[in-house]
């Protein structure tokens, strides 16, 4: 009964601060929450679909196969190997809206019986029944098209199946979820068509010869036999690879191979990236709330000093106290994780519906909610014994000395410097003040140095993205370049390179390829250059002699090998030996690629003259697009030109800003509600100094600004420390995210943006509330200086 | 003909709460002379700070006027109202109220800055001078909190003096000290006024209103009668004492 009465009494009394942890803990649950939501159904969503469109364990890319039929037959004979389907396809460039694709599209056949794919409504508000068919000249494509190109229904899309213009062109019907292929962060992009216009295209390539563009092929969905021993006890999508290479033809007809995981992986690169991101802000939010909690429970404590004297002498525990004092807290947090959890589901299904464009599938909104469950009972149970901690000092009340108005801890240290008086009288009494009064702003310290921390450690992110993106290009691209020209049919390099000289000089060239190789038994893209020097060397040298090979450390630490070590690798030419030379940085394929000279990788490859990619580094870089288009209008298909982008990139910027965005409005309102909370505290503990002020002759602006300068005075040493914070370890937290995407290169360096920005954000917010929180102090009067007649 | 330093016209002061409204103060009409020790005198709870805190300008009124040297102070804004407090008055209270964090010699400094009497040189000149002469040396490097009750209040009277205020307001400067700390205070108070310092002071301790030279008596937020006598220390302190007790007396005190 008295706990009730007392609890009441007590939420009445606190409820401005109350409310303030209120709406903290309902920031940083909703936060965390729509993370674990988006994150948790993300993930499961796309490993289900693959499941459920029945995606193998690994799934090879082929090519040139002339009987597709016999080497899927070949596999399957194999112990190991259950079954293995086949899906036809085409593999070919695109053209939409005049933009060329850069990387290959994949024609696949539409057959409705297989139930793999699902279909958008035209407006993306939910799925529409399966078309029984899909007539001739249409094609239904990922959303995600929307994001790269700004495709819409009822567009073109241009196949140039082979030269002298056979296109087959074809109108978009509609949007399909591909969970294999379907977002913006994987270039290779599937169109579902008829079995019409199938027949057409190869029709056309049958009669091309020479002249083919497009080629034919297919994805080989692997299913291991799970009841084979070998299997069973875990054989892995690599060993798996390895097995089918040694024992089949797969290898010989292989463009690519990728396991259900990597694909889920690369399907959940951005998301799985960005909400790594967002977890370790909503951490900081976390930690900045307990750090005002604790703010809190102590100035409440004190303020409450008395009164609890005065319980204690009417028999009250200290353990009842201390237990109302859990349970008004609790209230007030678990009020805010459950308004947290309910707007989790409307945020959740805010982020599904915007980043449909981008992930190319409607992630599941429905609140994962034992996961949920466990992460609040888990912050639960942290504040709950927070609060704990910080109640203990209740036991050390003493009715007696309470009552007497004896307070334990008193300040008593004498702080002199700056002199109270003289010129800035405001900022030195300001910083007096804060000298004298230091603990009643740890909480604002804390805070600007965690937001500051973070918000710069975002920033330098941002600096490295660059606003085109060049950071994350030079982390895919194995070296650097302006433009890249392939040609593929009589075309020279002279005539090409001449069109680029009509624009602009061109500096520097190199010659790169990726084909596909094989390094001890597994399927891997080879970045193969002729000038090596040019590999992005994170570890060793790179690949100068031709029995050399650099490897993404992905690559070294799957094969368990390091500096030194050997590998093997397969060309289509035959098979050598190299010794690791160095560990270089390639996101490509998330980091599951390998780096050669050209002149090592000849030793097991034939040298096709359609191979090689030439790369330019130009006068004038702003002339690329130009370029480019010049290229493409004059040489049609048979040359495939491509800038230092791909466009999946404006996706990751667009991200990067809304996430910039998110955490500077976030860190607005935990700024805002730390200065009022912790202002209000300390305003009231001085009405008396300020009625003394204000005795005085200082004016009202100047005790104002005196207040706020405080406040400023303490958010640029949080800041400042946050910075420096941001500046040791940025690289190291950012580098374990990006690990994430295949990126092994990342390093932040210091800009104005990164640097500045944050510290001058959070400073003039801090100062700025400060000043509005102060606002008060107009209404104190002198009064409270009056004694009591 | 004496100066008038203050003159209030008609003065209420009503206070609201809890729906219901208390007058306090009922039309008062008073005058406050240079030169003069006013005291105000009355039983507690007739109003005798709130009439005080309505003639200094630090608490609104309801109705009236209070003019200082023939200008109205409540319609004042209030940056002219922070210069007049920190040029012109001087506030000595019951609790002392000296800045927490500031020392007694910054305590003074800063009025004196505030009041913007010279240059920091100079301020730090008169505040020691002041702290000689208010015989606290030894404490001025101390916090409030670590010195007594009676340092304090030497220190909270020289924080008044230090802008050379042109009127002193005490509100119950002694209420809070000991006998031996209260007489030095009035001592020091005398001092002034012998010096030329005007001062208004609350009380409500009849020795302490000796020192007066005009007692002012409040009653049910009137005033009911003043009493006027010549400057403390210029006639016999045992008739003094029972001229002010025959009046309250009569005043039915």
């Amino acid at each position: 009964m008295e706990i009730k009465t007392l609890l009441k009494a007590g939420l009445k009394k606190h409820m401005g601060s109350l409310t303030g942890i209120f709406v903290l803990t309902f920031l940083a649950a909703a936060a965390l929450a729509t993370v674990l939501t988006v994150w948790t159904n993300s993930n499961r969503y796309i490993r289900s679909e693959i499941e459920r469109a029945g995606f193998g364990e690994i799934t090879a890319w082929i090519s040139g196969a002339e009987d597709t039929a016999r080497l899927a037959e070949n596999m399957e004979s194999l112990s190991e190997i259950e079954r293995v389907e086949v899906q036809s396809l085409i593999y070919s460039d695109y053209m939409v809206n005049g933009q060329e694709s850069d990387s290959e599209g994949q024609l696949i056949t539409y057959i409705p019986q297989e139930h793999r794919y699902r279909f958008f409504m035209d407006n993306f508000s939910a799925y529409s029944d399966e078309p029984k068919e899909i007539l001739q000249g249409e094609v239904y494509v990922s959303p995600s098209m929307i994001s790269m190109f700004g495709v819409n229904i009822g567009d073109e899309i241009t196949f140039p199946i082979a030269r002298a213009g056979k296109n087959l062109i074809l109108t978009v019907k509609g949007f399909y979820e591909d969970p294999f292929m379907g977002s913006s962060m994987i270039g290779m992009k599937g169109f579902l068509i008829s079995e019409a216009d199938r027949a057409a295209a190869l029709s056309i390539l049958q009669n091309a010869g020479i002249n083919a563009l497009a080629r034919d092929g297919a994805m080989l969905h692997i299913f291991p036999d799970v009841n084979f021993p070998t299997v069973k006890s875990a054989l892995t999508a690599s060993e798996l690879n390895s097995l089918l290479n040694e024992q089949t033809s797969l290898a010989e007809y292989t463009e690519n191979v990728h396991s259900k995981e990597a694909v889920t992986g690369f399907m959940l690169v951005l998301e799985n990236a960005f909400c790594g991101l967002l977890i370790a802000f909503v951490v900081v939010l976390l930690f900045v709330t307990m750090v005002v909690l604790s703010h809190n429970i102590s100035a409440g404590i004190a303020a409450d000093y008395v009164n609890m004297g005065i319980l204690k002498t009417i028999g009250l525990t200290t353990g009842k106290l201390r237990l109302i004092e859990l349970l008004k807290y609790f209230i007030s947090i678990l009020s805010g994780l459950i308004v947290g959890f309910i707007a989790a589901i409307f945020l959740s299904r805010v982020i599904s519906d915007a980043t449909l464009t981008t992930t190319g599938v409607f992630i599941p909104t429905t609140p994962p909610i034992l996961c949920n469950l466990a992460a609040f009972a888990a912050l639960l149970l942290l504040l709950g014994g927070f609060i704990l901690l910080k109640t203990e000092k209740i036991r050390k009340i003493s009715p007696m000395k309470a009552i007497r108005g004896e307070v334990n801890s008193k300040n008593d240290r004498i702080i002199k410097i700056p002199a109270a008086f003289g010129k800035w009288i405001q900022l030195r009494l300001a910083f007096r003040q804060l000298a004298s009064q230091r603990k009643q702003y740890i909480g604002a310290l804390t805070t600007a140095v965690l937001l500051v921390f973070f918000a710069s450690l975002v920033s330098r992110m941002n600096t490295w993205l660059g606003s085109d993106g060049k950071g994350m290009m030079d982390a895919f691209n194995p070296a650097d370049h302006d433009i890249g020209v392939q040609s593929f049919g009589e075309l020279t390099q002279e005539e090409f390179e001449n069109t680029i000289r009509s624009y602009t000089d061109i500096t520097d060239t190199y010659m790169l390829a990726m084909p596909s190789v094989v390094v001890n038994g597994v399927d891997y893209t080879a970045n193969v250059i002729d000038q090596p020097e040019r590999f992005h060397i994170l570890e060793g040298h790179t690949a100068a002699a031709d029995n050399e090979i650099v490897l993404t450390e992905f690559v070294a630490a799957h094969f368990g090998v390091s500096i030194g070590d050997t590998v093997t690798v397969q060309g289509d030419a035959g098979s050598e030996e190299y010794v690791v030379s160095g560990i270089y940085s390639c996101a490509n394929d998330m980091g599951d690629n390998i780096g050669m000279s050209r002149e090592g990788y000849l030793k097991i490859g034939m040298n096709h003259p359609n191979l090689w990619c030439w790369h330019y580094f130009l006068a004038d870089t702003s002339q690329k697009t130009e370029i480019a288009k010049a290229l493409e209008s004059a040489y049609g298909g048979d040359i495939h030109v491509h800038e230092n982008t791909w466009p999946g990139l404006s996706g990751i910027i667009s991200a990067m800003h809304i996430l910039l965005v998110f955490m500077y409005g976030m860190v607005l309102v935990f700024i805002l509600i730390v200065t009022v909370m912790t202002g209000s505290k300390i305003l009231s503990m001085e009405q008396k100094d300020l009625g003394i002020y204000k005795a005085i002759g200082f004016q009202t602006n100047h005790l104002r600004l005196t207040f706020a300068l405080r406040f400023g005075i303490v958010s640029v040493t949080g800041s400042l420390i946050g910075t420096v914070a941001a500046g040791f370890f940025t690289n190291f937290l950012v580098s374990m995210i990006m690990k994430l995407a295949g990126i092994s290169n990342f390093t932040s360096a210091l800009s104005v943006g990164n640097t500045v920005l944050p510290v001058g954000i959070v400073v003039l917010l801090f100062t700025g509330f400060a000043y509005l929180a102060a606002g008060k102090i107009k209404k104190t009067t002198m009064t409270v200086l009056v004694s009591a007649e | 003909m004496k100066n008038i330093l203050i003159q209030a016209c008609q003065v209420c002061k009503t206070f609201s709460g809890n729906g219901q409204e208390t007058e306090v103060l009922k039309s008062v009409n008073t005058t406050v002379y240079k030169d003069d020790f006013t005291v105000i005198m009355g039983s507690s709870g007739t109003g005798k700070s709130t009439l005080l805190y309505a003639l200094s300008g630090m608490d609104s009124i309801t109705d009236g006027s209070v003019t200082f040297l023939g200008k109205e102070m409540h319609t004042l804004s209030e940056k002219k109202m922070s210069k007049l407090r920190a040029k012109e008055f001087g506030f000595i209270f019951q609790q002392t109220h000296l800045v927490s964090n500031l020392t007694l010699f910054e305590n003074i400094a800063v009025a004196g800055y505030a009041a913007g009497i010279g240059t920091e040189k100079e301020i730090k000149e008169k505040a020691e001078a002041l702290i000689i002469k208010m015989n606290i040396h030894n404490a001025k490097n101390r916090l409030p909190s670590q010195v007594s009750g009676g340092e304090a209040q030497r220190a909270a009277i020289a924080r008044a003096v230090i802008g050379n205020p042109k009127l002193i307001f005490a509100d119950e400067p002694t209420g809070a000290l000991n006998k031996a700390n209260s007489e030095e205070v009035l001592k020091l108070l005398t001092e002034l006024n012998n010096d030329g310092q005007s001062i208004v002071m609350v009380t409500h301790d009849i020795r302490a209103a000796l020192h007066g030279n005009r007692i002012l008596y409040l009653e049910d937020g009137k005033i009911l009668d003043e009493l006027l006598l010549i400057h403390y220390g210029q006639d016999n302190l045992k008739e003094r004492e029972g001229r002010v007790s025959r009046w309250l007396s009569s005043l039915q005190w």
